[in-house]
């Protein structure tokens, strides 16, 4: 029989297998359903540099950054590497924020951006131009050059991390959030990422 | 200033357009230029898949086929001089080659779409000078050969021409773990 001391620790040591194990037991009734819904712990910071912000979000395994950038910045890059002018202004207009991904897991990490969407600040959701759509354009201007934007698709293990442009069409400092799905081991999860903002047209005098 | 006012200025010339734009690029790349800490794992594929073959032109224009490799370990890098993982990764490539360099173990890293004057000129500026070998796949066929989605991919390929681990994403190559799964490929 153990003793008051012991008695304690082995209710905690209880109390703790058994909410691992509800929260196993919840976590497996969600992923029937097909979807877990993380919190991600999410925070800003703003480039005292560069004006911009950017924003990450850690939750189940992934995490995401997003970074403002500038339009001149995005016309200067794609006019780099010889875009069309009408290519280069069309993405420009665009709210276009540098995206780095991470599988902070130590399993298989899959997500596909066709999946994820924002919702503007009137509530309506809009899909994410993917990468293969914008692709699928730039060809038929003529424009074979294909690395700035984040990969739709990923299969990412242990250490793998990507970064790219990911697009909003969205008006410039407009406020917006984004839904992104991730899967972990195939268990999907969404999450999404609130109090989002374009970047300006360009920086205020300072 | 607003680029559009430049653009819309009718007296700028080209050459001054496109060194504004080169410069402009190169200021607002620092921006992006974010340093996420490198990793060293290395995802040991399932089961070892041949590496497709290639033949590419090094800075010399000269031709280089994967099948001349052929019994050394390779550490094949797809690479760009604009992506930022990959030019930070790039000294512990050259470490790593330094290391191992004449003992069954080779780098390769393969540039995508450009040509020998920008890679030169970016090389130039680094502390230590590549001495592995670059290759430039112009129109990146073989990084869609390999199925390269994004910037910097690494594969590591065994000394019978198979891959046997990649990495997504930048990497410090030295790592002690990296060492340790180059010179067990270098000893079957």
């Amino acid at each position: 029989m153990p003793d008051n001391r012991h008695l304690l620790q082995y209710t905690a040591m209880n109390k703790r297998r058994i909410n691992s194990f509800s929260l196993a037991a919840f976590a497996a009734v969600l992923a029937m359903f097909g979807n877990i819904t993380s919190a991600a712990n999410i925070t800003s910071q703003k480039n005292e540099d560069s004006g911009l912000y950017s924003w990450v979000a850690e939750s189940e395994g992934f995490s995401i950054e997003l970074i403002q950038l500038l339009p001149d910045f995005v016309r200067a890059i794609y006019m780099a590497h010889d875009f069309p002018d009408a290519e280069v202004d069309e993405i420009a207009g665009y709210c276009v924020f540098g995206t780095i991904i991470k599988n902070t897991s130590q399993q298989q990490l899959d997500y596909d951006v066709a999946n994820w969407h924002y919702t503007d600040k009137h509530g309506n959701n809009h899909p994410v131009k993917t990468k293969t759509q914008w692709l699928d354009q730039w060809r038929k201007a003529g424009v074979t050059f294909s690395w700035t934007l984040l990969p739709d698709k990923g299969t990412f293990y242990q250490g793998d991390w990507q970064q790219g442009f990911t697009t909003i069409k969205l008006p410039r400092d407009s406020e917006f959030s984004l839904t992104y799905k991730w899967s972990i081991n195939g268990i999907e999860h969404t999450d999404t990422f609130e109090g989002l903002r374009c970047a300006p047209e360009q920086l205020s005098e300072q | 200033m607003h680029l559009n006012n430049y653009l819309n200025n009718k007296f700028l010339s080209l050459p001054l357009l496109a060194i504004f734009s080169g410069l402009l690029a190169l200021s607002a790349f620092a921006a992006w230029d974010v340093q996420p800490k490198l990793g060293y794992n290395l995802t040991p594929l399932p089961k070892p898949v041949p590496a497709p073959g290639f033949t590419l032109e090094d800075m010399d224009e000269e031709n280089h086929s994967l099948k001349d490799f052929h019994g050394k370990v390779v550490l094949m890098n797809f690479w760009a001089t604009w992506c930022p993982p990959c030019r930070r990764e790039m000294p512990s490539m050259e470490r790593l080659y330094q290391k191992f360099n004449g003992d069954n173990f080779t780098v390769i890293a393969i540039n995508q779409m450009e040509d020998g004057d920008h890679v030169f000129a970016y090389t130039g500026q680094l502390d230590v000078d590549p001495t592995f070998t670059i290759l430039f796949d112009k129109d990146s066929k073989v990084s869609n050969s390999y199925r390269v989605s994004g910037l910097p991919t690494t594969f590591l390929i065994d000394k019978q021409g198979n891959i046997r681990y990649r990495a997504i994403g930048g990497r410090e190559f030295d790592h002690p773990e990296v060492e340790k799964q180059i010179m067990q490929l270098m000893q079957e």
